[in-house]
């Protein structure tokens, strides 16, 4: 276990405890616990406890919900008493954790009553923070939005979303931006998956992890290639493990000796930023000996021979040269890749964090083509999602390129939900367009906005592609120092006029920016105070239910924008019944995903949990019987068990079957005939059906109509063992990519300049996201970095901690797992600077330096750095503590590795870099 | 037998050691379960949780001058913190150093087996709530003994005859 400190600076202790208290409740009162002066104890939980045994019934309760960090979806119960979440307990039948936790799961209870969290809304002016009402709070804002609105236009106002929340409030969010008339909304996924979805997604169709946590017990090869889920995804290294036990090979590749490295069969070490020569060598090797499954390819894909030209040339030794891999360790992946079956390939931030990362993620998916491992179970590509509802914001698309459900920003979207909206309250799509700004002649309703990785661009650079720059933002729900280029960031911080921070905890949004004013913080409620849907990386949606009610004043996120819309005068859009009525309107407009998972069908799911298998999470008995746990997205209508394995055709559609959708269409596509740019045609082997369909309307002719009819239930169809959404090929080329192909191009700051010539960054773009992106220009510039910042920089995760941390360096015990930021370096670079374990070192990039602890380990070599992601509350060594509301700094601080990462940025998504920029380490 | 432990599994994600924090309340600095890592960042890496074995025969039972420390019918090994007087012969006796102390003159603490758990059916805090499965606690002998043949598991050999099976690592 990792360092620990010897006492925890802001940690009382609990003289009185819970179990005490359980046993005054039993037997008694209100007055047995003020009979032994309790109010003394200055703690949170106890001073809940007082307060509610004087005001609530008693009784215990079990409730049933889902851990609030990652995106497995485990399930556990919430202990209860009084109205007071005194402690939790496993939820032994749930079908994906059985009850199991890791540290963050099972710290809720403490998270949950943590003394930290934000609570009540705080205005800063004149240099201080005050208490101020919501009432006030919500009018200054909408007025201030007003404001902005009429003297800048909608887009001046950023929304910076989360994926925090529930999938009710997630959609609303979405269309919060939609109704204040601007895209320039954004949330968490940009980046950690963005690439995934952009680079799957291009590939197949959906960007969504194909198979499940639980499927890879029947794996028998797991390849890990930028993952770690001992540290990120603890539980699923239950079912990894399990198929382990059965006889799979696991097999992890990643610049670092892992937590999970250290349980495989097999490790790999490879240089940060070079994913895809790193595989292009495996593929090149399985070609070379026909070892791929030529049927697969032959039946449902596209563009191999295209692929195998650009392949050709990463022969194992070429690739030895770039990565670090010796050729023969290439062969000998090559010959288990092509000689086990079914194999999956996972990944995470170490392979979507890169200027190439959705490259990265396209030659993972085309190494499954290549061997025919997707579309079965125990194969597939398991992208593990970060956040517990990132896949939920991400399929409500809290993003400024999409609508809901991943509908584009064209006319046909926009009418496809203002139709839904409608249905709510009376809007058209005329009105809607009414509120959105022009730009160069066009309406920015069609443009996608800025973005999370760079949205402070829109605040600074003055040539930003929309009327006006930023001039207020909202940090809804999401760390701030999660995102890279924290100077910038802080930069346009101050500018703005306004920033408004909305989390349970105050966070570096109250912090960050060096102001006296224009900072309003409000405490939005935990998710285990409201009700509401969640989907885990798995798309299988659970219902999450509340343990109490809000704490002190916080308020959920739906009240917050209901109130808000109400000021700005269209609040009966955002009126609702309860979170159930939202996800209802979700079902009902969500036809690309289908996301038809209905509230009573999950919440019933939830009561007959013990019916569902662990090992394909079916129900094989009582009333849900059939049906997939979280019934997995496409769900077509009321009868459907979910699909759990995306793109699997040797079954029927109504038994969870799919097909690769025909959503690839060249320029003379035509309905019925989708075909390549080239004029090949994409319609793909389908199950009952050889010769593939295109996609269809509700009467089965071949049209686009199943993403828009609102009414069908395609039961007639699916009875014809068709999929609405077409059986098509997956693409090995995909035509309308930067690069159709993906190649290797060295990162911007890298350690081989050498290489910098034959494989290149990509050209600068003038507007990517509404603004400039540079990449050729700035690696040119660096070519020598090398000679002065020779370390090669990764950052990642802590199992203790999650996302930007303030959760979870609020919580003591967290805390005293891992009590400040560290940097891990390699015993002979800790010689060689001087640095032993736990000393002061700084690390320094172009972007400035970092005060953090040397971790000295042989988990890196002598080239790399490590730096976990979680830390924020310093700025170059000088803490911010004060400057937080009083009481609502978390009880860890450290300097964030985001203020020295580099900036560089995915080409098609604009993900942030964090895994490959060039540091020095020197001591303090 | 009581534990039954497969480092294999174990990933260190510290589940067990928070679950037991929360559900004990244990304070900031004491440590009633313990993952000790060994070979960190190389081959044979392996981590280890490890709490009070609950030995048949506890050494630090029968070291205490002041008659604290007890051994139930059950076998649970729990101290009796009004008796304790924090003189640490116990730490010096137990060969796997479970007994706990915050600072100089506080009296000891270790694992209690959860045994308000126990009695109430409940499984203790660190195999209820392990992310992997690794740790594994029996709520009777019988039980326990059935998992640690059904894993292969093997005793913990030592003079004290501790209450716990490991698989992947001998200690
Ligand atoms: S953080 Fe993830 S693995 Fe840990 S308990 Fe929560 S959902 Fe499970």
């Amino acid at each position: 276990m990792a360092t620990k400190p010897d006492s925890i600076v802001g940690c009382s202790n609990i003289k009185m405890s819970r179990r005490t208290f359980s046993k005054l409740t039993a037997i008694g009162t209100a007055a047995a616990l003020g009979g032994i002066g309790l109010s003394k104890y200055d703690h949170t939980i106890d001073k809940l406890i007082e307060q509610a045994s004087a005001t609530t019934s008693s009784g215990v309760n079990h409730i049933k919900t889902i851990c609030s960090h990652c995106a497995l979806g485990c399930g556990l119960l919430g202990k209860v008493e009084n109205g007071v979440l005194t402690g939790i307990e496993p939820w032994e039948d749930h079908p994906i954790n059985a009850g199991s936790l890791c540290s963050k799961g099972a710290a809720i209870r403490e998270i949950v009553n943590s003394e930290t969290r934000l609570k009540y809304p705080m205005k800063k002016s004149g240099g201080k923070w005050h208490r101020i009402s919501w009432e006030e709070a919500l009018d200054e804002i909408a007025a201030k939005m007003k404001d902005i609105k009429a003297t800048d236009g909608p887009d001046s106002i950023f929304y910076l979303g989360s994926a925090k929340v529930t999938n009710e409030e997630c959609y609303l969010f979405r269309k919060f931006a939609a109704f204040n008339g601007t895209n320039n909304v954004d949330h968490q996924a940009r980046i950690c998956h963005s690439t995934t979805v952009a680079g799957m997604a291009n590939t197949w169709s959906f960007g969504a992890m194909t198979n499940s946590w639980n499927d890879m017990r029947h794996s028998k090869l797991i390849f890990f290639c930028g993952e770690n889920a001992a540290a990120s995804h603890p539980v699923a290294m239950q079912h990894i493990l399990e198929g382990k036990a059965r006889g799979a090979k696991f097999i992890v590749a990643d610049p670092r000796f892992t937590k999970s490295a250290a349980l495989a069969d097999m490790y790999v070490r490879f240089r940060p930023g070079t994913d895809i020569p790193f595989i292009w060598g495996i593929c090149n090797e399985i070609v070379k000996n026909n070892w791929h499954d030529t049927d697969f390819i032959e039946k449902r894909t596209y563009g191999f021979d295209q692929w195998w030209d650009v392949v050709k040339d990463y022969t194992p030794e070429v690739v030895e040269d770039i990565t670090w891999v010796k050729a023969d360790t290439i062969r000998e992946l090559a010959y288990e890749w092509a000689h086990t079956s079914p194999a999956c390939i996972c990944w995470a931030m170490g392979a979507t964090q890169h200027t190439v990362g959705t490259n990265n993620i396209r030659s993972f998916a085309c190494l499954e083509l290549l061997t025919g491992n997707v579309g079965k179970s125990g194969g597939g590509c398991n992208a593990f999602r970060g956040h517990d509802n990132v896949q939920g914001a991400t399929d409500m698309c809290v993003l400024s390129h999409w609508l809901p459900s991943y509908y584009g920003l064209t006319e046909g979207s926009w009418k496809h939900w203002v139709g839904v909206w409608n249905e709510h309250a009376p809007i058209t799509y005329d009105n809607m367009k009414a509120e959105f700004a022009e730009y160069n002649g066009k309406s920015l309703m069609h443009v996608p906005g800025l973005t999370v990785s760079r949205w402070y661009e829109g605040v600074l650079d003055s040539s930003v592609a929309q009327p006006k720059p930023v001039k207020m933002v909202f940090v809804w729900g999401h760390s701030l120092n999660s995102i890279t280029e924290m100077k910038r960031m802080k930069e346009a911080m101050e500018k703005v006029d306004l920033v408004v921070g909305i989390d349970p905890h105050a966070t570096v949004a109250s912090s960050l920016a060096d102001r006296p004013d224009g900072i309003i913080v409000l405490p939005a409620s935990t998710v285990f105070e409201k009700d509401g849907s969640v989907s885990n990386s798995a798309r299988q949606v659970q219902w999450r239910n509340r343990l109490i009610d809000p704490l002190y004043e916080s308020k959920s996120d739906y009240w917050i924008m209901k109130e808000l819309a109400t000021r700005l005068g269209f609040g009966p859009h955002f009126t609702y019944n309860s979170p159930e009525d939202v996800l209802r309107e979700i079902n009902r407009g969500a036809n690309v995903i289908m996301m038809r998972e209905s509230p009573e069908r999950i919440k019933r799911q939830q009561e007959h949990s013990s019916d569902f298998s662990i090992e394909d999470c079916q129900a094989k008995s009582g009333p849900c019987k059939g049906e997939y746990w979280g019934l997995p997205w496409p769900c077509w209508n009321d009868e459907h068990p979910g699909t759990p394995l995306l793109y699997r055709n040797d079954i029927p559609i109504a038994e969870g079957g799919s097909e690769f959708r025909t959503r690839f269409r060249g320029k003379d596509s035509t309905a019925g005939n989708p075909v390549s740019d080239d004029g090949i045609s994409m319609l793909g082997a389908g199950y009952a059906h050889p010769e593939g369909y295109d996609e269809m309307n509700s009467d089965g002719t071949p049209g686009s109509g199943w993403k828009y009819d609102l009414d069908s239930d395609w039961k007639g169809i699916i009875a014809e063992n068709k999929c609405p959404s077409g059986a098509g090929k997956a693409r090995f080329m995909a035509w309308n990519l930067p690069d159709p192909i993906p190649v290797h191009r060295e990162p911007i700051e890298t350690p081989r300049p050498d290489l910098i010539d034959k494989y290149p960054t990509y050209d600068d773009v003038d507007d990517h996201f509404r603004v400039k992106c540079l990449f050729k220009t700035i690696q040119d510039e660096r070519k020598n970095l090398v000679d002065t910042y020779p370390i090669i920089l990764s950052s990642g995760r802590q199992v203790e901690h999650m996302g930007g941390g303030a959760e979870t360096r609020s919580c003591k015990y967290l805390v005293e797992l891992q009590p400040e930021n560290y940097v891990e370096i390699n015993p002979g670079l800790a010689s060689e600077i001087g640095a032993r374990h736990w000393d002061y070192v700084w690390v320094e990039t172009l972007r400035g330096r970092i005060k953090v602890r040397a971790y000295v380990t042989e988990r890196v070599n002598r080239e790399t750095a490590f730096i976990p992601y979680h830390w924020a509350g310093w700025m170059e060594g000088k803490s911010y503590e004060d400057r937080y509301p009083s009481g609502t700094a978390e009880l860890a601080l450290g300097d964030s590795v985001n203020i020295i990462c580099v900036d560089g940025y995915d080409r098609s998504t604009n993900m942030q870099e964090t895994k490959a920029c060039l540091c020095k380490i020197y001591k303090v | 037998m009581r534990f039954v432990i497969d480092v294999g599994k174990c990933i260190d994600c510290g589940g067990c050691w928070v679950a037991c924090k929360d559900i004990n309340d244990v304070e900031t600095g004491i440590e009633r379960i313990r993952i000790v890592t060994l070979n960190e960042g190389k081959t044979g890496e392996k981590s280890v949780p490890i709490q009070c074995f609950h030995c048949d025969h506890p050494a630090c039972m029968l070291v205490c001058p002041q008659e604290a420390i007890t051994k139930r019918d059950d076998g649970i090994v729990l101290v009796n913190q009004d008796k304790c007087v924090g003189c640490r012969y116990c730490l010096w006796a137990c060969p796997y150093g479970t007994p706990q102390f915050k600072k100089m003159g506080s009296v000891m603490e270790k694992c209690t087996y959860c045994v308000e758990r126990i009695d109430s059916g409940l499984r203790p805090a660190c195999g209820g709530f392990c992310a992997t499965k690794a740790i594994f606690v029996g709520k009777s002998a019988s039980e326990a003994d059935a998992k640690a043949s059904s894993i292969g598991a093997a005793r913990v050999k030592g003079p004290t005859n501790p209450d716990a099976a490991y698989k992947g690592v001998t200690l």
